[in-house]
């Protein structure tokens, strides 16, 4: 197995180094163009949701992000230093036309990561929430 | 203005093209504040974006909702096939269709 880990604080600024790794890791576990822009996303979406609902945005708080291969699976798992959460929503979550009238702007960030890897498992308690994210190597990359 | 958004208007057209590559937390603020100064037609050039997530979503959804309190049409040029897939996910294109810079041409 080999494993890379990052502690970011929680700045979206972060993010993005988050992001950058993914792309490199994907790229080097041997994913499509297509694939490695599905996990920079999913992963985005993961970092940022600890960062806002997680940690509440409070910088000294940090966003660890452990990346792990194993055989043909890549294991991601997001931990934040917040309280729990209750409820992860991933149910199908498009624009329509009450959203915008109600400005609801928001909320497709577990949608898109229940869509763009192969499975997902959250463990929220009191001392954080963990989101792991999975995606395996396939012999014909989509 | 922005340094996110360089911007051209010809006529009723605004073309806002987004010069950040990345559309999300870090640029949405920048991004979503360009909708006050939308125009009848207006057309976001995504050419040099290689990556959105839901926050730029969100920045995107402001010009959605002022071009459908004005009565203004709203179009996107030059999304990539990613970025089409997840526009087509999240049913961005129902309020944002695509448009080719050659029918744009029509306007100039």
């Amino acid at each position: 197995m080999q494993r890379i880990e990052l502690n970011i604080p929680s700045n979206p600024i972060f993010e993005r180094v988050v992001r950058a790794t993914a792309a490199e890791l994907g790229a080097a576990f041997g994913f499509s163009d297509e694939r490695v822009e599905d996990l920079k996303l999913a992963i985005s979406e993961a970092v940022n949701n600890a960062i806002d609902h997680g940690n509440q945005g409070e910088v000294n708080k940090l966003v660890a992000v452990v990346f792990e291969i194993d055989g043909e699976k890549l294991e991601i798992r997001i931990s934040d230093q917040g309280t729990g959460m209750e409820g992860h929503d991933v149910s199908r979550h498009v624009i329509d036309e009450q959203s915008l009238e109600a400005g609801y702007l928001r909320g497709f960030g577990m949608y898109l990561i229940s869509e763009l890897v192969d499975d997902y498992e959250v463990n929220s308690s009191q001392k954080g929430t963990v989101l792991t994210l999975r995606l395996y190597r396939r012999s014909e990359q989509p | 203005m922005s340094d996110i958004i360089r911007r051209e208007e010809f006529g009723d057209v605004a073309v806002l093209h987004i010069t950040s590559t990345s559309v999300d937390a870090i640029s949405a603020e920048a991004i979503a504040a360009e909708y006050e100064q939308m125009r009848p037609i207006t057309v976001l050039d995504f050419s040099e974006v290689s990556f959105i997530n839901s926050a730029g979503i969100s920045a995107l959804l402001k010009f959605v909702v002022s071009a459908r309190k004005s009565g203004y049409k709203l179009f996107a040029m030059h999304v990539s096939p990613h970025h089409q897939k997840i526009f087509k996910m999240v049913e961005m294109s129902r309020f944002m269709p695509p448009i080719d810079e050659r029918d744009l041409a029509e306007f100039r």
